[in-house]
């Protein structure tokens, strides 16, 4: 993992220019430009907003700044799984031609995708200020929690990307999973309805995004500090990945070329 | 030179591709997880396509290696070895210097962007750093002569600017050793020419480059060394004039052989060429030793005027009386037949003897021409021919033949 994340270091360069460029390449040509980022995320909170706050009059108070706080770190992981499987399989020109670090791939959607994140988070003060709700002190967990989801996903995109790679049907699963996960999330449903605690926490626990999503949650909309418990298993269970991703990324990394 | 180490040291190298999955053998996870527990790392023997058999390969820096062999030999898996893109199943490639490879242009070029900003991006994939190809990009802009277009969007260039473009990026990243694939051709002839010089330039300034051609005469010119790779393994490294000559020799015994089998050797893609009969076999009762080209004079000459007299001389060998007969083609740089003409003698003679044929006049364009002959008895097909290849030089006139002409003004005009 250390010789992978140096090796990130020592091609920032190329990983920023090809960040930079995926970022202008996103909205080009389009007529709204840059501010489809903003917009994406509005108009998905619309939708649950209207399905799940009006039509099925969710008891949630402010319900849909809620759905907001959950949706933008969902999108961040949901985007950066869902085009990072393909990463590496789609860049051939790349990696058949001419001498490429593979590993820039996939952290390039996985940076991509943060730096939208956090061009929306100013979206989300905005909103929160509409409802009265100012910054607190407890905004300063954005940091670990940023940190640590990127490194979660950035674990689950090195995995999936190596594997796709000779598995191609991974691409097609991997959006089916992420539907479900969608809907297996506290996203557009708040954890306090889920029937027992202990499902609560079943919850909390099987899935690391949810307990990220409720840290979000914790930071932005319940202004209190996060369950640090949780926020302490998803960041172990995060280096482990990382560990773990890093070792099968460069071990399947020499056969890119050849199976691609 | 200081640093007297080789640019590229390749040692015993092979390489396996896995085949393509045949039907019901689909790669998929049960059958990768089950070979994962098994720890089965490699694939058994018949699931294997070896590109290369064992290559070795020296590179002194500031050298100009050629790579010849035919369709399927291994030459492009040996470049991307050598680059890095592949890792050899077994054997080392060792590589001291900057690298860049000109194995496809314009890798990671995005059409919506303008040519600038490719430039931008694909010198940064190319191995430079963001000042490096700012302070470069001028340079880069000029060789390219995409002039306005440079910042137009990539996609409304025509294929040859586009192409001109990645060739000024890929050229200007300045590397130790340059690997170049088949892509001199870059362009129109002007800027054909321009890449040449370039390439020129990279030769003088003692940069070591790897080149991987068929066309032969360029290996003649530029390398000071060829290596033959046949077979996924290399049959011979030399100076380039020998070993292209061995290489002609063994593409014309095989074409022999194909026209004598009815099959091909040439059509197994990958696999080795035979081995060109270099000995007397003895049951031939007369075979052709050498072929030579002179002039007027009976001086052996590498290069001729296109008007100048030209005499081919085939010296053979006759160990039994026998009506012969010899044959002498005259080829293209590409293997193209321009000419064939066969002699037939009475019985010859047991011993050495020597056909000639006459051109009052060369009567071919400028280029390097290759002359094959072969004598054998009438009857039978020559298994050996022997090769010589001259040079004519530039001449008024275009074209791959120079037929005896001349030029009359008729009327002057204004005479009705």
């Amino acid at each position: 993992m250390i010789r992978n994340l140096r090796e990130l270091y020592q091609y920032r360069a190329l990983l920023w220019a090809l960040t930079v460029r995926e970022l202008k390449a996103r909205y080009r040509a389009s007529v709204l430009g840059f501010l489809w980022t903003f917009l994406n995320p509005t108009l998905s909170m619309a939708v649950y907003g209207l399905v799940f706050g009006f039509l099925l009059a969710s008891s949630t108070p402010r319900f849909p700044y809620f759905v907001f706080c959950g949706l933008l770190p969902w999108i961040y992981f949901s985007s950066s799984v869902g085009s990072g499987t393909s990463a590496v399989s789609e860049r051939r020109d790349l990696l058949t031609k001419v001498r490429f670090p593979a590993q820039v791939l996939p952290a390039t959607i996985v940076l991509t995708n943060g730096i939208n994140f956090l061009l929306s988070l100013p979206l989300l003060v905005i909103l929160g200020a509409l409802y009265g709700q100012w910054p607190t002190w407890h905004f300063v967990f954005i940091v670990p929690l940023l940190l640590v989801q990127t490194l979660f996903t950035l674990a689950i995109t090195y995995v999936l990307s190596a594997l796709n790679v000779a598995f191609r049907d991974l691409q097609h699963i991997v959006g089916n999973l992420l539907q479900l996960a969608f809907f297996a999330t506290p996203v557009v449903w708040p954890i306090e309805q889920v029937k027992t605690v202990e499902l609560q926490q079943l919850v909390m626990y099987v899935n690391p995004v949810a307990a990220l999503v409720e840290g979000w949650h914790d930071v932005f909309f319940r202004q209190r500090t996060p369950n640090l418990t949780s926020l302490g298993v998803v960041s172990a269970l995060s280096l482990v990945m990382m560990l773990l991703a890093s070792s099968l990324f460069e071990h399947r990394r020499e056969e890119f070329a050849e199976l691609i | 030179m200081s640093d007297q180490k080789p640019a590229v040291v390749v040692t015993n190298v092979t390489k396996h591709f896995k085949k393509a999955p045949k039907r019901r053998e689909y790669t998929t996870f049960k059958t990768e997880v089950v070979r994962f527990i098994k720890g089965e790392r490699e694939l058994n023997e018949a699931q294997h396509i070896e590109a290369l058999r064992g290559v070795d390969l020296v590179v002194p820096k500031g050298s100009t290696m050629g790579i010849i062999g035919r369709n399927g030999s291994g030459k492009s898996t040996l470049l991307k070895l050598i680059t890095g893109i592949y890792q050899p199943t077994s054997g080392t490639v060792q590589v001291n210097g900057r690298i860049s490879a000109l194995l496809e242009l314009g890798a990671g070029f995005h059409p919506d962007f303008t040519g600038r900003e490719n430039i931008m991006i694909n010198g940064i994939i190319l191995g430079m750093s963001r000042t490096e190809v700012k302070s470069r990009i001028d340079e880069i802009i000029e060789f390219a002569e995409l002039g306005d277009f440079i910042d137009e969007q990539v996609r409304t260039y025509s294929s040859g600017m586009f192409m001109r473009l990645a060739f000024a990026v890929a050229t200007h990243v300045d590397p130790e050793i340059l690997i170049v694939d088949e892509i001199l051709s870059v362009g129109d002839e002007h800027f054909s020419k321009k890449s040449r010089a370039k390439m020129n330039e990279f030769k003088s300034s003692g940069k070591t480059i790897l080149l991987v051609t068929h066309t032969l005469d360029v290996v003649e010119d530029w390398c000071d060394q060829v290596a033959w790779i046949d077979g996924g393994k290399t049959r011979l490294v030399g100076p380039p004039a020998h070993v292209v000559a061995e290489y002609r020799r063994a593409m014309n015994a095989a074409e022999a052989e194909a026209v004598k089998t009815g099959h091909s050797a040439l059509s197994a893609p990958g696999l080795a060429l035979p081995e060109a009969p270099a000995a007397p076999t003895p049951q031939e009762p007369v075979r052709a030793v050498k072929v030579s080209v002179v002039d007027a004079l009976g001086a052996n000459l590498q290069t001729f005027a296109a008007e100048a007299k030209l005499d081919v001389l085939v010296d053979f060998e006759a160990s039994a009386p026998q009506d012969s007969e010899c044959t002498v083609d005259v080829k293209a740089a590409d293997g193209r037949l321009l000419f064939s003409s066969a002699y037939r003698s009475g019985p010859l003679h047991v011993g050495a003897g020597r056909v000639r044929l006459s051109f009052p006049r060369v009567g071919l364009g400028e280029g390097a021409w290759t002359v094959v002959a072969s004598v054998h008895a009438v009857g039978a097909v020559a298994t050996t021919g022997v090769t010589t290849s001259f040079t004519v030089a530039p001449s008024p006139g275009v074209g791959l033949v120079r037929p005896a002409h001349a030029w009359s003004l008729e009327t002057a005009g204004g005479s009705a």
